[in-house]
């Protein structure tokens, strides 16, 4: 089992070189001059001067990128052009945010998505199969920043029950303030994902059912109810613990356009605000604290399946 | 009638024989012949203001009302399909000129080749598309070029994928062993004989990535670093009309209804498409799925 972890994690090194050059170079790709990139537009002589030290321009190219990706590594991403603040610091404070966000979605999605695949999975084929499978084609194919918009109309304009705009509450702080400031985010990212955990598990149900001890188990006299619940749903759901790990790698960087429909402070909208203030060290920062996440998300949910599904042979 | 045009219309078929691809098909057309004609068709001048029609609402005037600067929304709508449609054109074909060549020399050659390519796709998808596009525009500038490219870049892992998966299930059958007995280059194996029987998977991609890559172009614009105004696009208008859910809440949502069906009937014939060829067995077992995670 270690050796397989440590032998994913040298597969992941080239992927992270070559998409760390990739955003060093960002710097170096925007019209104007790297250091114009670095401290914005009303830098001052000394920021300037210390931005030339940083890039260390006058070093040869690899040992600039050496020691940006020395700092990188370290956590060190170097000053936002805005606030003049550290850029870890910014990211840092975004991602509880995020993070809540995005499990409140996946929640949501379960809650939608598992009765869904169950219930198409029982009658495939019959008209209740084809009207929730038109839902899962409906949940993936309505844009997520329409859907947000149709919630707004609804729940804030026309009802007026929730906020239009969100903020963000600690759920161990105000767990009713942050779900009403939660919900209709959650709820846009929720259906969307409902789509994809329904197609997906209906598929790994149907594979199941088709199996001998389901055979077996219903000889034996059991009641269907218990012979889906007990056995079934329980080996269907073993694959289906990766699409959700898959989908939370994805949320946490993914919910760019969900957060900015709601204002709402995670770190895809600190990601817009950056590009829009073309604040180009956070920008960096943000993109590879995507990326490693992203990446290393993918890699735990990979080790966790081998975990769980001895079956699975990682040698 | 020869035998390749049977061939086609038994297929077409096979595919209109599906209520779902059918309808799809025909609302996919209004929307191709609106956007190729939209300049004899549009009732107003897409981006004429009239200020004192600012956010009217929808009536025999403007059927779906006016915008805050007194546009009329139907021709800006009309246009926008213009802007999508151009946008996903452009990507998918710059995606397929790219992915497709990449999948076909890994999957053909394998070994180091198929390894340094297969590991640069690897990286293209260690970032969600859409955070991958918005790096790119960050650099290049926010223009109609830069979207284009932006998304037709992240539809490149598709293409090399599905490519990739064709080719080694064809490489080891007869014809193309055959080819290479009799002393064919590797070259003129790969683009006449691997390529010409992989066009089934490459078609049904081509329809998926489409419906990505117009929902790209959208996201993108409606976080508004995607092609700049005042080109009329979908998802600016619903980005302008967010502002206005008060005032106009129709601003916000005709436009959006247009934009679904156009990806949701994108999406049902390629499924259509998908199942069709798959039971011709044309198409490799792997289907990968279009990220469209953050939009």
């Amino acid at each position: 089992m270690t050796g397989y972890i440590i032998r994913r994690l040298f597969q992941l090194l080239p992927v992270l070189l070559i998409s760390s050059v990739g955003i060093w170079a960002m710097i170096y790709a925007v019209p104007g001059t790297p250091v114009g990139a670095i401290v914005g537009e009303n830098g001052t002589q000394e920021q300037i001067q210390a931005a030339i030290e940083r890039l260390g321009l006058d070093q040869p190219v690899l040992v600039q990128f050496w020691s940006w990706f020395r700092g990188a590594i370290l956590g060190d991403f170097g000053f936002s052009t805005q606030s003049r603040q550290p850029v870890l610091d910014i990211i840092v404070q975004r991602i509880p945010a995020t993070v809540q966000l995005g499990t409140f979605a996946i929640l949501i999605g379960l809650i939608l998505g598992i009765p869904v695949a169950v219930i198409s999975a029982v009658y495939p084929g019959s008209w209740i199969d084809r009207s929730l499978s038109g839902w899962s084609a409906l949940a993936l194919g309505v844009p997520t920043f329409w859907l947000g918009i149709l919630l707004i109309l609804l729940f804030s304009v026309h009802l007026n029950w929730l906020p239009s705009a969100s903020g963000y509450v600690s759920f161990w702080e105000n767990p009713l303030l942050a779900i009403r400031n939660t919900f209709l985010p959650a709820l846009t990212l929720g259906v969307y994902v409902s789509g994809i955990f329904a197609r997906f598990l209906r598929a790994s149900l149907l594979s199941e059912l088709k199996a001998d001890y389901v055979r077996t188990a219903r000889s034996k006299g059991l009641k269907e109810r218990d012979v889906i619940g007990r056995h079934v749903l329980r080996n269907a759901l073993l694959p289906f613990v990766t699409v959700v790990g898959l989908m939370a790698a994805a949320f946490i960087g993914g919910t760019v356009v969900t957060e900015a429909v709601f204002t709402y402070p995670g770190i895809g909208r600190l990601l817009i605000q950056a590009i829009s203030t073309r604040d180009y060290p956070l920008i960096q920062g943000v993109i590879l604290f995507i990326l490693v996440v992203h990446v290393l998300i993918n890699l735990l949910v990979d080790v966790l399946y081998a975990y769980i599904d001895p079956r699975i042979d990682y040698s | 009638m020869n035998d390749g045009m049977r061939r086609t219309l038994g297929f077409a078929r096979r595919v209109f024989r599906r209520k779902g691809a059918l309808l799809s098909v025909l609302f996919l057309a209004t929307v191709t012949f609106v956007a190729v004609f939209a300049r004899w068709i549009v009732p107003y001048d897409p981006i004429g203001q009239d200020l004192i029609s600012a956010l009217e609402p929808p009536s025999a005037r403007h059927w779906f009302g006016a915008d805050e600067l007194g546009r009329d929304i139907m021709s800006r709508v009309i246009y926008g399909a213009r802007t999508s449609l151009l946008t996903a054109a452009g990507a998918v074909t710059i995606a397929a000129l790219v992915g497709v060549p990449i999948g076909l020399v890994a999957g053909f050659f394998g070994g180091w080749r198929d390894a340094i390519l297969m590991r640069i796709v690897d990286v293209l998808l260690s970032l969600p598309g859409i955070l991958f596009a918005m790096a790119l525009i960050a650099v290049l500038g926010r223009s109609q070029l830069a979207a284009l490219v932006a998304v037709g870049i992240t539809g490149i892992p598709s293409f090399a994928r599905i490519t990739r998966a064709q080719v080694l299930s064809l490489r080891k059958r007869d014809f193309v062993m055959a080819v290479e007995a009799l002393g064919g280059s590797s070259t003129y194996n790969m683009f006449t004989t691997v390529l010409p029987n992989s066009w089934s998977p490459i078609l049904v991609q081509v329809v998926i990535l489409s419906s990505v890559a117009i929902l790209l172009e959208a996201a993108l614009a409606f976080l508004g670093v995607g092609i700049p105004p005042p080109t009329p696009s979908w998802g600016e208008m619903l980005r302008t009309g967010k502002s206005y859910l008060y005032e106009a809440p129709y601003y916000a949502v005709l436009p959006g209804i247009v934009l679904t069906l156009t990806i949701l009937s994108l999406d049902t014939l390629g499924r259509t498409l998908a199942l069709v060829l798959e039971d011709r067995h044309e198409v490799a077992e792997e289907e990968a799925e279009p990220d469209r995670s953050a939009a």
